[in-house]
């Protein structure tokens, strides 16, 4: 086809010179082909048609014989497909179908009327289902909270006690105070008033306490039932699991205005004022 | 004019396109191949698909909050025309390559004739979506119903895009065998990337607990999701 020497654009132009060369041959073949077979009548059917109906089948006479197969026809069913297959009987009744069906004059229907109603109905049941109407509860939200949540890390729960508990790697951790709940930016509204027995699925982790300290005194104070307790040393602090990291700064004036709890651990003697 | 047939006041304009699909289906098909009017065809498959969209969207996203119910109405009629939009120039390319005969606009037509029919069936299940709402606050139930209502929705509309390329293909046999594998082929594909779109336009529900938003950030993947919802409805483990 070519010498090795070729370029990229001279190796293209030769095999399209190839493909056409290729095809010529095939088509002087099919002429021959055709030139000996009968040549099977296609007929223009216009079924039912109506008077301005544009709607006109193109099929094959069923008698028609059929075209014999190219001797060169490609193997491959992607490309083999290019000779037309003519109609089978189930196919030529199929278009008959479908060209009568067609054809059918229309007749009025109230299927117009009857979707603009579907429509406002389906509105109307939106705003019932939707309207604040059980204690600004929905209908459609009416039901328990625990059916429908997703159990989540960071999940806010409360049963019936007065604790508010965050789900944490499947166990509910206490919430301490309010100060953490504050701390940790929760939102009274995130928070799921569940039944005590789905409450109780969650094993009990680590309870989230506050850890501060006013910046001009060295102690460190739990926050605990809106009661400062304060921790005796840092081995203390580290055997209750907590980190010196998690220890915030408070103003001074503002931790002393909380309350003593007692010391940790309790044997721990009086507490310092920070 | 076929269509004029019907006796039409102006306010169903939109929907006589829509009464002609439902009503007169091979009418339909045989109108979209003769070229009949296709313009206030496409015009008003579109208004009525989007519109049946927007109502369904309305309705599961009512399951969260007001604010999720419009966004839900927004973003579903989005999610199917941009994946048809997406997926129309590859059918009509294939098509034509390998010999069809049918113009990029008999093309739309059908594939807003088959997200139509979606839509419409889509609308016919809405009171049951709402009575669910109403009747059960589980979570993954009603996400799964809806995902089974979506899917059936889809196979008629998916159906009836096939029946009607068959039938405009009738009288054009020239690689047919080639052009009902693309159309399967294009059938995965249009699935593919309205699943990955759905995925990154979610939430459509709202999961109850989090806090409404227009978008969720990207991560994980449609199949992934479903799978885990199954997981949990049938206690194998929870979803988190």
């Amino acid at each position: 086809m070519s010498d090795a020497n070729s370029t990229p654009e001279e190796l293209i132009l030769a095999m399209l010179r190839d493909v056409l060369a290729r095809q010529a041959q095939q088509m002087d073949l099919r002429a021959q082909q055709t030139a000996r077979a009968p040549i099977a009548p296609t007929v223009l059917m216009p079924l039912r048609r109506e008077p301005d109906s544009p709607i006109v089948a193109r099929t094959e006479s069923p008698s028609a014989p059929r075209e014999p197969a190219v001797a060169t026809k490609s193997t491959d069913e992607w490309s083999e497909t290019d000779e037309p297959h003519p109609l089978s009987p189930a196919e030529e009744q199929m278009l008959k179908e479908f060209n009568d069906e067609a054809a059918r004059p229309l007749t009025p229907s109230n299927l117009p009327r009857l979707l603009r109603g579907l429509v406002l109905a389906l509105l109307l049941l939106l705003l019932v289902a939707n309207a604040p109407l059980f204690e600004g509860n929905s209908l459609a939200r009416a039901l328990s909270d625990q059916q429908s949540l997703i159990i989540r890390d960071g999940l806010l729960l409360k049963g019936s006690a007065p604790d508010v508990y965050v789900i944490e790697r499947s166990q509910k951790r206490w919430i301490s105070s309010l100060n953490v709940f504050e701390v940790y930016r929760y939102q009274w509204a995130d928070v799921h008033m569940v039944d005590d027995q789905f409450l109780n699925q969650f094993p009990n982790g680590k309870p989230l306490y506050l850890l501060v300290k006013c910046p001009t005194s060295p102690h460190v104070y739990r926050i605990e039932n809106e009661r400062k307790r304060w921790i005796k040393d840092i081995p203390t602090l580290l055997s209750e699991g907590h980190q010196w990291q998690d220890v915030r700064d408070m103003p001074c004036a503002q931790l002393r205005a909380i309350p003593d709890g007692a010391p940790i651990p309790p044997d721990a003697g009086t507490p310092p004022q920070p | 004019m076929l269509a004029t047939d019907v006796s039409t006041t102006q306010r169903d304009v939109w929907l006589t396109p829509l009464e002609l699909l439902l009503r007169h289906r091979l009418r339909f098909f045989a109108e979209v191949r003769d070229g009949v009017d296709l313009p206030h065809k496409l015009a008003g498959l579109l208004v009525c698909a989007a519109l049946g969209f927007a109502i369904f969207g309305a309705v599961i996203g009512s399951e969260h909050s007001a604010l999720q119910a419009v966004a839900a109405a927004l973003k579903l009629p989005l999610l199917f025309i941009v994946t048809l939009l997406v997926c129309l120039p590859t059918l009509y390319f294939f098509n034509s390559i390998f010999g069809a005969s049918l113009d990029l606009s008999q093309n739309l037509a059908l594939l807003l004739a088959a997200i139509a029919m979606t839509a419409i069936v889509l609308l016919a299940f809405a009171p049951v979506v709402i009575f669910f709402e109403i009747t059960t606050g589980n979570y993954q139930f009603f996400k799964l119903l809806n995902v089974a209502i979506f899917v059936i929705a889809g196979g008629i509309g998916v159906r009836q895009l096939s029946e009607g390329m068959r039938l405009l293909q009738l009288s054009d046999r020239r690689s047919l065998k080639a052009r009902t594998r693309i159309l399967y082929l294009w059938i995965l594909l249009y699935a593919f990337v309205g699943s990955q779109l759905a995925w990154t336009l979610r939430p459509f529900f709202g999961a109850p607990g989090l806090p409404f938003e227009w978008f969720r950030g990207l991560g994980g993947n449609f199949y992934t999701n479903i799978f885990a919802s199954f997981g949990e409805l049938f206690g194998f483990f929870t979803v988190r």
